[in-house]
Formats: C-alpha cells, structure tokens, sequence
C-alpha cells in the first residue's frame, strides 16, 4: 500500500464502496500471476468497478495521482499480461459481465467486457447462433481479456481470431475519459481504431464493452480423430488436407504425451499408443460433409494413419473437443510446473519445428509436449519442469526461448495467440526493427500519452534490461 | 501556386539523383490527385523522396490507378506516388496459404497466378486488373463476396510502408496467425494514404471453390427483395447476396425490377442441394445460370463503376436497416445485403448546393440507423463544397488527430482528405 496515500483510498471508497476494493495482502496473492506462473508480483490494491461510470471515475482519480494501473479479466492469459510491473493498481473487469443486447437480425450481441466468453455462445446457440473465438479456457476467460489479447482459439482456423468479430468498442482511456470507438457496422469511420486496441494488450486503456459479431452455426459437423505413428506422418496429413483445398473448421494435434496425459485425465477413448493424433472436423452443408470426411480419412491413411475414427453423434464430438481444451489441465498431472510456448511457423515447416522441439527437449533434459492449431502452424509446446529442483526454472525458459528463436527463423512469430506480455518482451527485437517498436510504441501513446496503462508490457523499453529472469520473480530459479 | 513550384523543384532534384525516367506529367486522371507523378524503382527511393519532401513540406499521395484519389481530393497534392515499379510477387507459398507482395501488384494479377494453385486473394473491388494491393488496403477496397470470405481487413497479416522520416516500417508477419506487437495492418487499412505508403502486404489466400453459381431473382418491391435475401442468408452460407435497383438491373439485360443476384459455391453435392433449397424457399420466378453465365455476370454485378457517375456514395449501416435507409434515399443502388453495406448514386450531375443537401440528407438517413455515409464519386465542379467522409464522433476524432499527428508530423501524407479534414 505503499504508493497508495489514505486521500486516495478514501476517494475510491467512495467510488466503488468497500465490497469492490481488495487491499490485503494475503488476498492479494491471488493475483499475483495469470496463467504464465514463472514470474509473480502482487498488486499493492485490487479495484472491481461495476460500471463504466465507476471505472472511468477509478481511471480519473488514479491518473490525477499518476498512478499506473493494471488491467484484468479472469486471469487467465498465458503470457503474464496482467502481471503488475510498476504498476501499484490492479483493475479488474470481472463484476461487468452483462449481455446488454443480443441483436439477431443484425448478428451483433453487445457486452460488457467482463463477460465470459463461452457465456455469450451459451446465450445464443438455441437459436442457431455462436460467437467464433473459442480459447481452451473460454469457460473462464472474458471478452475483455479476449480484446486484449486478441485471442484465438481451434476454431479460428476457418472462422478468424478475435480481431475478425469485434466490430465497436466502449474504451475507458487511461484519464478517464471514455470513447466510443467503431459501432454496429461493417465499415468504419475514419481510422480502424478499434483493430488498433484489440490485441494492445490492455496498454490502449481499458475495454468496457464491446459489439461483437455472431455467426451462424453451419448445419453439420463431421469430428475426425486420427491416429497415427509419428508426428511427421499426422504433419504430412495436414498440409495434404490443406492443399485439397478443404478447409476444415479446426484442425489440431496433440502428440504421444499429451495424448497419453488427457487419456489418463479423462478416458475419453484416445488411443494411447499412437505417436500423434490429429483432431479434424469439418463443418457446412449436410449435401457435402460425408464426401469431405471420405476424402480426409483417405488422406489421412495415405500418410499412415492407423485408424481414423469419425465421432458418431454430438456427445462423442463434445468429448473429443473436452479432451482437447482440456490437455492444459492434464498437464498438469505429469509435472508439479509447466510452461505453454505459443510460437507459430508456416504450415509446411511444422516437420521442422518438431525436430527443433524435441532437440531442445533432449539438450534441457525436459519432457516437452505438443497440443497445437496444426491447420494454422500455432505451436504450443509444453515444458514440464519442476521449480523446486534448482536450476529447472532456468532451462525451461531457456528451452522456450530457443523454440521461439527457431520459429522466427523459419519465418513465424513469438506468438499466435497468447500476446507478447512479460514472457516474450525480450524476444520482440528479434521479429521487430528498433523503428518498427518506435512507431509502436507511438502508436501506444496516442491512446496512454503518459504510460500508465499496463507498463512493461509488449514493447521493451530502449535501453531497458530484457532479460526475463529479473529480480521481481518470487518463484526460485 | 506553391504547390506547383514545389512539385516542379522537386522533379528537378529527383532527376538528377535519382533518374529522369523517375518523374512523369500526370495522366488527365492522374491530374486531378496530383501535379506529377513519381514512379520509383525501389523502395530506397521512396525512403529518399518522403525526406525530401518532409524537409521541404512538399504534399504526396499513393496514388493506385488514381480512382479513388482522383475522385475525392480537393486540389492534387504536390507529387503522386505510382507504384507501378514495385509490383513483384516477394514470396507466394500455396502449401502455406500466404502471399507477399509489392503494394504495386494488382488484384488481377495476382490471383491469375495463384489459379494454378486453385487459390485466390478473395476481395473482389470493381475492375481488379486495375486495383493495386496499395489501394485495396489504403482505400479499403471490396466486393460482393466480403459477405463470405470477408474483406482487406480480415484477410491482411502483414504490411511494410515508409511512414515519416522516411522509414521502412513492418508489422505483422507472414504466418497465419500472430499477435506479437501491435497490429499497424489495421492502422494502415482504410487510411486513404494519410499515415505513410504502403510497400508491401502479405495476405492469406482462400481456395477457390470447386464450382461457383449465380441466382438471379426479381422483384417488384426492394422490400421483398431485401426479404428474400434475409431469408437465403438465414439459411445457407451464401458467397453474396446482392441486390441492384431496377436501373442498375437493366445494365445487366436483366427484367427492370429489383434483382436478387446471389451466389453460392461449393462442390456439385453441395451445388445441387442449394439450388434446390433456393428453389424451395424463393419459388420458381427467377433463374440459376449455367457456370460460364454465372462468371460473367458475377463480373458484371461486381465491376459497376461508381466513379463514373456524378455523385455516388457509399452507406453503411446494420444490416437489417439498409433497406429502410436505402427506401428513404429514394437513389439507384447496388446493396451488399447481408454486410448493411451499399453504394448509391443519382445519375445526373446536381447543382453545387443540390449536391450538398443530397449528401446531408443521406447522411441524416444513414445516422438515424446508427450508420455513416461515404461520398465515392463526385463531379468536378460539386466536388469542392462536399465534405466525402463522415465524421467520427469527438472522443474518437481526438484520437485519430493524435494518430494522424504522431504518424505524420509535417502533415505531407495526402493531407486535407480524409474524416474531418485530415
């Protein structure tokens, strides 16, 4: 509490009342971290707003103290974006979960930004709608942290990441002051400001609510699962299907250890013996899907699959899909810590990127898993380590490291989905010139002239020591 | 006048330094965006010419094939840049589904090349053999089928341009999917040329599908056109949905009614049950063409030159309210139904104040349904007293100042043309 005087306090008393502020530190711990546990600060006082009122109030009174501020959905991002670096507040969305209006003759829902993602699918699927970025943890994450991150999800494949969905924007900028950016149309007014703050990382000022596109559900599925011995044949698989020029709703992968960790976690039936599984589904109209599904299963046994296996109804498909996004999780079951690598490659050196990964597995000595968008070249490599043993922590950000470098030598990126954070700052020269982070970091200002909102984040600062192991970790190295 | 000496200075520094071959007089389209017209070989070139001018204040533009620019500028900026030269395909991977390219490549000549691969770049603008990349992003060019494979927008994942000081600036990259840094794609897109030039873009690609038909229904009211279209995009995942009003339909030899032409793609399993089901739903008035018929009239359909007509404009509202919007304009229009989007016009050239209460007054009716209004097209002699661009709302027109400012800070990049005199 140190930077935080009593007037201040008492003025966000007034504003938001005692129930929404937490300022003890043995609460506080919680938010010490999001899902990128390697590095860990607590904030010195949680705010929750219930209203854009409140929050751009909040905003107003913590920019008259300059004093920076953090923002936070659910919590669960992966690349430590709501970790708190010089930035005293934490502010968080999670109290704003309203759907304001579900709009289906214009296929737009508004929300406030602290809504979950699955809740706004759940609202809508009865009649025939969904909203298409689905991140393994969207029965947890927000809208908000979504825009933030510009999330994906298995399904993005066919169906675009976040950026492709929102169409206007309610943003708290980080004086208070509140805009209105985009609206309900598809064509925007003067500059695409709203493409500019999703995927800022919460540094553009705080999202209260945003309209958002829905689509319609097509009218089938066909969910494959294919079994096959190694993961160069289930890669070959891949760009086959691709170049056919089917393009399938989601097209992933998970290899022998992850396979082996959900079938453990879950016995949903995958077969444990098989090096690599790929996960197909292919959705449109009825009148085509069966002849679809022939083809892949064909191209699939042409690359070796040993079996492929089409879900029989839509409890089969919902089972497949729960043993996908839930591979995080049984993770969790191998080692006591992990760490999830995002690097993305183009399709067609994902064979490539294996053979780096499991290289780097043996010269770390770590066991190192793959759950991936095969269809899109979104890796997300696993590292199993444990913090109690010395020295692990060390290697295992230094086999991501080595993964992310090897992925931007094939032409990839640090990231496909998870956002730059505090995980990969010290990577962005790497994919980035110093005038490309400068008219970024211009960019930045144009919304926080100041540097208020969520410092430390995204663009490492000139000068400034990159190194990821700094001394804010609490966690032994 | 200043302009004019500047531009005149100009060429005669770049000759030199440059090659004389450089610097052009501009075509009579041309003349109306810009006083000369500077065609370099290489980006290095553009780095040099961006200083200069920034030293000297000297306006400059990219200026495509001068369509959209030619149509909208007040007065030319001092040099337009062509980017004629720089038009190489940089690297186009089928198996990855991604091209890069030099912003001087157009639409047509593109996709010409990756039909081998039976891929396209699926933004279809009017008359693609003339649209470079530069213009499909810069103008945010699109077409019928934004209502299926989205637009410029959706489908671009990397840009490099040559913002102030003459920087190559890059963000993005070349892989499908990518969140590092901020997303200066966006920032460029739809910039009509005001934050620097783009050099090069990198998209993903789309497959073509393996067969594509075109429905034609008409109708004697927009309404049950507008009703059609609702219900088929309801229930099948339509390429388009475009309707033209009665004069428009008539360019097509089509009956002079309100026309449905909508397009559905897919193999001929998928073909024939949705030509089945648009049977079943819309009944037995209009026809589906043959494959060759479809193509042709698909380009008739999307080619409509709007900067042919003395004032065109372009509405944009939610979907469900651009019939209501479009009814109340009273105008000729070709409606992108399921998108809310469409582009009008009147046919005859107004009176200078006729033309500025046309606008106003189809601005009116575009900010009643919680939409904006574009002007696209607009005689010479009306052209001064429009304002083309809507107007943001203050919070959000701050921010774009402050962008604009940040990006351009001599204010050299085609200045005094874009939302609120930026």
């Amino acid at each position: 509490m140190n930077s935080l005087d009593p007037p201040l306090l008492d003025e966000l008393r007034a504003i938001l009342g005692i129930e929404a502020i937490v300022s003890r530190a043995t609460e506080l711990k919680v938010y010490e971290c999001d899902g990128w546990t390697v590095e860990k600060s607590s904030p010195d006082i949680l705010l929750m707003p219930r209203s854009t009122a409140e929050l751009s109030a909040v905003m107003a009174a913590l920019d008259r103290r300059a004093i920076a501020y953090v923002p936070r959905g659910a919590g669960t991002g992966l690349s430590g974006g709501c970790l708190p670096l010089n930035a005293p507040a934490m502010i968080c969305t999670s109290k704003m979960n309203r759907i304001v209006e579900i709009d289906y003759d214009n296929r737009r829902v508004e929300v406030e930004s602290g809504v979950v993602n699955l809740h706004v699918t759940n609202a809508v699927k009865a009649r025939g709608y969904f909203y298409a970025p689905d991140p393994s943890s969207q029965v947890a994450c927000t809208i908000g942290g979504n825009i933030a991150e510009n999330s994906g999800g298995p399904h993005t494949l066919k169906y675009g990441v976040t950026t492709n969905h929102v169409l206007g924007l309610e943003v708290v900028l980080p004086d208070g002051e509140i805009v209105e950016l985009g609206g309900p149309t598809e064509e925007r007014c003067g500059y695409d400001l709203v493409g500019a703050v999703v995927g800022a990382e919460g540094t553009t000022g705080i999202v209260t609510r945003a309209t958002l596109r829905l689509m319609r559900e097509p009218e089938n599925h066909r969910t494959l699962l294919a079994s096959f011995p190694d993961v160069d044949s289930a890669t070959r698989a891949v760009s086959l299907i691709i170049a056919s020029g089917i393009l399938p709703g989601a097209l992933e992968m998970m290899d022998q250890l992850i396979t082996r960790a959900v079938e453990d976690a879950f016995h949903v039936g995958l077969p444990a013996d098989a090096g690599a599984v790929l996960i197909i589904e292919l959705d449109g109209l009825e009148a085509g899907l069966t002849a679809s599904a022939d083809a892949v299963a064909t191209m699939a046994q042409s690359c070796g699959a040993s079996a492929v296996k089409l879900a029989r109804d839509e409890a089969e498909r919902a089972l497949l899909w729960k043993a996908r996004k839930r591979a995080f999780g049984a993770v969790g079951r191998l080692a006591p810590n992990y760490a999830t690598q995002d690097g993305v490659v183009p399709r067609t050196c994902l064979p490539q990127i294996l053979r780096v990964i499991s290289e780097v597995s043996r010269r770390y000595d770590l066991r190192i898993g793959n759950v991936f968008h095969a269809g899109d070249g979104n890796l997300h490599p696993i590292i199993l380590y444990d913090e109690r043993v010395p020295g692990q922590v060390r290697r295992a950000i230094d086999a991501g490291r080595d993964i992310l470098k090897a992925c931007i030598e094939m032409g990839g990126s640090l990231t496909g989905e998870h956002g730059i954070g505090v995980e990969k700052i010290g990577e962005m020269p790497l994919l980035f010139s110093p005038d490309d982070l400068r008219v970024m970091t211009e960019l930045r200002h144009v919304f926080d002239p100041k540097g208020r909102s969520n410092p430390g984040k995204v663009i490492p600062e000139p000068g400034a020591c990159v190194e990821v192991a700094a001394p804010r970790r609490q966690v032994p190295i | 006048m200043a302009d004019e000496t500047h531009s005149s200075e100009l060429a005669k520094r770049i000759g030199p330094q440059l090659g004389a071959d450089r610097m052009r007089n501009p075509t009579a389209l041309e003349a109306n965006a810009a006083r000369v017209i500077f065609e370099p070989a290489s980006v290095d070139e553009i780095c040099e010419v961006v200083r200069m001018c920034e030293t000297d204040r000297i306006t400059l533009a990219p200026i495509g094939a001068a369509r959209t620019l030619s149509q909208i500028r007040r007065s030319p900026v001092a040099v337009g840049i062509s980017l004629k030269r720089l038009s190489r395909i940089v690297a186009y991977e089928p198996d990855d589904m991604t091209v890069v390219a030099e912003a001087g490549l157009t639409v047509s000549d593109f996709n010409a090349i990756a039909a081998a691969s039976r891929q396209r770049l699926p933004v279809d603008p009017p008359n693609p053999q003339v649209t470079t990349l530069g213009s499909l992003i810069g103008a945010s060019h699109a077409g019928p089928l934004r209502l299926s494979e989205g637009t410029a927008r959706d489908l671009l994942i990397g840009i490099r341009f040559v913002g102030h000081g003459g920087r190559v600036i890059h963000g993005g990259g070349r892989v499908v999917k990518n969140v590092a840094g901020y997303d200066l794609m966006k920032v460029m897109g739809g910039a009509f040329g005001t934050l620097g030039i783009i050099t090069e873009a990198t998209f993903k690609v789309r497959p073509i599908p393996p067969q594509y038909r075109l429905a034609i229904l008409p109708y004697e009211r927009a309404a049950d056109a507008f009703g059609a279209a609702s219900a088929l995009n309801f229930a099948l995942p339509m390429s388009h949905v475009e309707i033209l009003s009665p004069s428009l339909g008539a360019r097509l030899d089509a009956p002079n009614k309100f026309l449905l032409m909508t397009g559905f793609s897919g193999t001929s399993l998928e073909i024939g049950y949705q030509a089945e089901k648009i049977r079943e739903l819309l009944g037995d008035a209009g026809e589906i063409l043959d494959v060759q018929p479809s193509r042709e009239r698909y380009e008739m359909l999307r080619d409509f030159d709007w900067t042919a007509m003395p004032l065109a404009a372009q509405i944009a509202t939610r979907p469900a309210g651009l019939e209501r919007a479009l009814n109340a304009c009273g105008v000729e229009f070709r409606a992108h139904a399921g998108s809310g989007v469409a582009q009008m016009f009147v046919g005859t050239t107004p009176t200078t104040s006729d033309a500025r209460k046309i606008v106003a007054r189809w601005r009116e009716i575009a900010h009643a349904e919680r939409g904006h209004l574009r002007v696209l097209a607009a005689a010479d002699v009306v052209r001064n007293d429009l304002e083309m661009f809507d107007q943001p709302n203050e919070g959000a027109l701050r921010l774009m100042r402050r962008l604009k400012s940040t990006f351009d800070p001599a204010s050299i990049f085609n200045p005094a043309c874009f939302v609120a005199g930026i």
